[in-house]
C-alpha cells in the first residue's frame, strides 16, 4: 500500500526496523547534510511532515536524524522550507564533536532517533 | 477544588537501620530501600548515597529528581495511574517533605546529561543544590534495552519517594498551605472585576528518554484539556524527559511548578486563576496543528484574558511554542511566553528556532550556550566518564587543574522554562 510519505534518514538502523511499513531513504552523511539534503526536496515541492529539529539531543550532539516528508510533490511549501532553514542554521550554534563516541554511545543515539520518528509515525496512523 | 497542602521540613537525612522522621531528620534504612527497588526484576542493584548543600560533591548524570509526599485526606494518591491508581487528584489534604530531593542517577544512555554540584559555580545555577539529596544509582540487568532502563529507574524512583513520603502521613505539618480555585461559572460571580488567567503548560513528548506521564497516560496521545491546577501537586504529571538537563521538568518541577505557585498567589487579588491547560510538543507536524489549535479553542471557550505560556526543551517544542502563541493571540488572549535561549557562547545567534511578532511578552530562562567553569568537586556521585561527550561540554572540557569548562545546558534547571531556577536579572 502506498503511503503518503517517505523518511529521509542517515540513520543505519531506521530502514530495518521500520520493516518494510513505508519508504526509507538511507543516504550515509552528517546531520547537517541530511538537514540539507532534505531542503533540496523541499525545492522540488515536498513538504515536511515531521519536525526536523525534533529531540533534545542537540545537532552534533547526537549525529542521526531521519525526517519525514511528503511522498508527493507539489509547489514548493514556504512553511517548510521556513522551517528546514531555521534548522540548518541552527546547527552553527553547537560544537560538532561526533569522532569522539564509541560503538554503545552511537547505538543510543540511533535508538533514541529511531524512536522520535516512530513516534511520528505512530502519529501518521500505521503504528 | 480545594487541597491543603502541608509542608514537613526535612533538616537533615542519616542512614540509619530503620526508615523514620524524627524531629526533622530523615532516617534511611538502605535495605528498606533497595527492596523496594528490587521489587522490578529489570534492576539487579541500587547504590544509595547522601548529598548536603555546601557539600564538594558533584552528583552525575541526573535522570529525575523528585520531591516525597503522601496523599493525608481525599480521593486518590500520589503519581495517580503510576504508583497509585488512577483517581481524580488535588482535593483534601498532602504533606510534602521539604528542603529534600530523591535523586535517580546513571547512566541510561551513553550521553546522559544533567550535573547537579552541591557547592561553587555550578551549584548556584541548580536549585538543587539546595536540598538535601538522597541519590539512587540504579543498575540493570544485563542486555537490558534503553526503553527498559529508563522505565525502570524512572518508576524507582517513584516508589522510593511514595515510600518516604508515607513516613509523614502521621505526622503535623510545620506550615499549611490551601490552595483553591472556583468553578468557572463561581469564578465569575466571585472575582468579575479581575482578569481570567490561565496557565497553559506544554509538555515534552516526542519518544524514548523525551517523554512526559499524565495520571500515567503518555502525553504524546493525549488532545490539550484541562486541570485543576492542585491536581499537579499530587503528581498528575511526572518526567520521562531525561534529555536537555537545564530545560527539562524533572518531577519535582511538575509538583512544585513555579507558574501554579505565583498565579495562586495572585489569584482572587489581582488575577482569576481558571485553570491549567496541558498540550504537548510532538514530532508529527500534523499533531502540532491539531493541538495548538485546541489549545486556543479552549482559550476561547474559558473567556480567558490572558495566559502563561510555558514550553519544555529545544527545537521542536519551539515551533509549537510559537503556534500556541500566535493562535491564542488571535483568538483576542493575551500571552506571555516563557523559554530559554540557545544563542551560541557568544550570545549573538537567533535564540529560539520559530519566532514570531504575536510573541511580544517573553520571559528567558537564560542562554544555555553560555560557557561557565565548574571546580574540581571531591567527591562524584555516579560517573564522569561521559562528562567530555554531552551536550555544552567538548573534549576541551576537564581542564588542566581538573575543573570544567562547559556550557549552563549540562546543569541540571539550569535555565528551567517554567521559572525553577534561582537566578534572575533582578
Amino acid at each position: 500500500m502506498k503511503r503518503g510519505y517517505v523518511i529521509i534518514t542517515n540513520n543505519p538502523i531506521v530502514g530495518g526496523a521500520l520493516g518494510g511499513k513505508c519508504e526509507v531513504i538511507y543516504i550515509t552523511c552528517t546531520y547537517e547534510d541530511i538537514l540539507k539534503k532534505i531542503r533540496d526536496k523541499i525545492h522540488l515541492g515536498y513538504r515536511l511532515m515531521s519536525h526536523p529539529l525534533s529531540g533534545s539531543v542537540k545537532p552534533g550532539e547526537t549525529p542521526y536524524k531521519s525526517v519525514m516528508l511528503s511522498a508527493d510533490a507539489n509547489r514548493v511549501d514556504m512553511k517548510s522550507l521556513s522551517m528546514i532553514e531555521s534548522a540548518i542554521q541552527s546547527c552553527a550554534k553547537f560544537n560538532f564533536k561526533q569522532d569522539c563516541y564509541d560503538g554503545k554511545i552511537l547505538e543510543d543515539f540511533q535508538q533514541v532517533d529511531l524512536s522520535l520518528i516512530k513516534s511520528g509515525i505512530d502519529s501518521a496512523g500505521i503504528g | 477544588m480545594r487541597l491543603e497542602l502541608g509542608s514537613i521540613f526535612i533538616k537533615d537525612i542519616q542512614f540509619a537501620s530503620e526508615l523514620k522522621i524524627e524531629s526533622g531528620t530523615l532516617y534511611v534504612s538502605k535495605d528498606a530501600l533497595r527492596q523496594v527497588v528490587l521489587e522490578d526484576e529489570k534492576i539487579k542493584g541500587v547504590e544509595f548515597d547522601i548529598a548536603k548543600p555546601g557539600e564538594s560533591v558533584r552528583i552525575t548524570p541526573v535522570k529525575d529528581v523528585i520531591e516525597p509526599r503522601v496523599k493525608v485526606e481525599g480521593r486518590g494518591g500520589i503519581f495517580p495511574g503510576v504508583i497509585a491508581p488512577v483517581d481524580t487528584v488535588g482535593e483534601g489534604k498532602t504533606y510534602a517533605l521539604k528542603g529534600m530531593a530523591v535523586v535517580t542517577a546513571g547512566k541510561i544512555v551513553g550521553f546522559q546529561e544533567g550535573v547537579i554540584d552541591m557547592t561553587g559555580k555550578g551549584a548556584q545555577y541548580t536549585p538543587f543544590s539546595q536540598t538535601l539529596n538522597l541519590v539512587m544509582v540504579c543498575e540493570p540487568v544485563d542486555n537490558i534495552k534503553q526503553h527498559d532502563y529508563e522505565q525502570a529507574v524512572r518508576l524507582a524512583g517513584f516508589r522510593v519517594a511514595v515510600k518516604l513520603g508515607e513516613l509523614a502521613k502521621d505526622l503535623t505539618p510545620d506550615e499549611t498551605r490551601v490552595y483553591e480555585t472556583p468553578t468557572i461559572k463561581e469564578g465569575f460571580t466571585m472575582y468579575p472585576g479581575l482578569p481570567r488567567v490561565a496557565y497553559v503548560q506544554m509538555l515534552q513528548s516526542q519518544g524514548l528518554l523525551h517523554d512526559t506521564y499524565v495520571y500515567g497516560v503518555d502525553a504524546k496521545k493525549i488532545v490539550p484539556t484541562i486541570l485543576n491546577p492542585t491536581e499537579v501537586m499530587d503528581g498528575a504529571i511526572i518526567s520521562g524527559n531525561c534529555v536537555s538537563a537545564c530545560d527539562k521538568n524533572p518531577t519535582y518541577v511538575h509538583l512544585n511548578n513555579p507558574v501554579v505557585h505565583d498565579l495562586f498567589d495572585e489569584h482572587g487579588k489581582t488575577i482569576n486563576f481558571v485553570c491549567q491547560i496541558i498540550t504537548n510538543e510532538n514530532v508529527y507536524l500534523a499533531d502540532k496543528q491539531r493541538s495548538s489549535d485546541w489549545t486556543a479553542k479552549l482559550c476561547k471557550m474559558l473567556d480567558l484574558d490572558g495566559v502563561i505560556v510555558s514550553q519544555e526543551g529545544f527545537g521542536n517544542p519551539d515551533t509549537d511554542l510559537i503556534m500556541n502563541c500566535k493562535k491564542i493571540e488571535a483568538e483576542g488572549v493575551k500571552t506571555v511566553i516563557i523559554t530559554d535561549e540557545y544563542a551560541g557562547r557568544d550570545g549573538k545567534s537567533q535564540s529560539l528556532a520559530d519566532a514570531d511578532a504575536a510573541a511580544d511578552a517573553v520571559v528567558t530562562g537564560g542562554n544555555a550556550n553560555e560557557v561557565i567553569i565548574l571546580p574540581k568537586l571531591d567527591k562524584v556521585i555516579g560517573t564522569l566518564d561521559y562528562i567530555t561527550r554531552i551536550a555544552g561540554a567538548s573534549d576541551k572540557t576537564v581542564l588542566e587543574d581538573g575543573s570544567l569548562e562547559v556550557e549552563l545546558q549540562v546543569i541540571t534547571g539550569a535555565t528551567n522554562e517554567t521559572g525553577f531556577t534561582k537566578l534572575s536579572a533582578r
